[in-house]
């Protein structure tokens, strides 16, 4: 599952699309909007066919890379507020080690090369400011 | 020939726009069309040295030639995900 979306993530699905009987191991990473002073929510642009075609070369290394059976990467676009979840990868493999090596680059990647932006939005007091 | 030129984040508002169209002559290189950019939004152009580049929603080089039709976006730094 790869998918760029304005409504909320269902954890619980994103697990899902990777279950399979081969795997014995599923590791779920989960980002979300942390409480900082003054920021109520994040607002995420995304130039989305790019972002989409990075997302599925990096499921694709990253199973070369580390000899994962499947993972999914599912991000949000649009406005998140304080508490809200981001982004969200699942990986499976067969033993826990690649599984959570995996999550961790692709979230690594996702960072440094998909074309996603975000800006905070500031409570009433203070003005928005965009992130790098 | 017409490019789509598109822009993102903070370059988006330099520009004013989302996207725009650009004539350009056969031939023309990714850096010429990012010259001519700059010079009509000055504003961009201390941006330049982190500025990526990207044709047909795949990073591409300076040298690349541009063909009728081709998106061309000009993306800042990105920063995605969680902080």
């Amino acid at each position: 599952m790869i998918d760029i979306r304005r409504a909320r993530i269902n954890l619980e699905a994103v697990v899902d699309s990777v279950r399979r009987d081969d795997a014995g191991a599923f590791v779920l990473f989960v980002g979300s909007v942390r409480s900082d002073e003054g920021v109520r929510a994040l607002d995420y642009e995304v130039y989305r066919p790019m972002a989409m075609k990075s997302f599925a070369d990096l499921v694709e290394r990253a199973k070369e890379k580390f000899g994962i059976r499947e993972m999914s990467i599912v991000h949000r676009l649009g406005r998140v507020a304080v508490g809200g979840d981001s982004v969200a990868i699942a990986c499976a493999s067969v033993h826990r080690a690649e599984a959570f090596a995996a999550c961790a680059w692709v979230m690594d990647e996702v960072k440094r090369i998909v074309p996603i932006w975000k800006t905070e939005v500031a409570g009433r007091k203070d003005r928005a400011r965009r992130l790098r | 020939m017409r490019i789509q030129v598109r822009f993102f984040a903070g370059y988006r508002e330099i520009v004013g726009s989302r996207a725009l169209s650009w004539s350009a002559r056969e031939g023309l290189t990714l850096e010429e069309l990012v010259d001519g950019v700059l010079a009509k939004y000055p504003r961009l152009a201390g941006h330049r040295a982190t500025m990526l580049l990207a044709v047909n929603h795949s990073v591409a080089g300076s040298d690349r030639v541009l063909r009728e039709g081709d998106e061309v976006a000009l993306l800042p730094p990105v920063s995605g995900g969680v902080r």
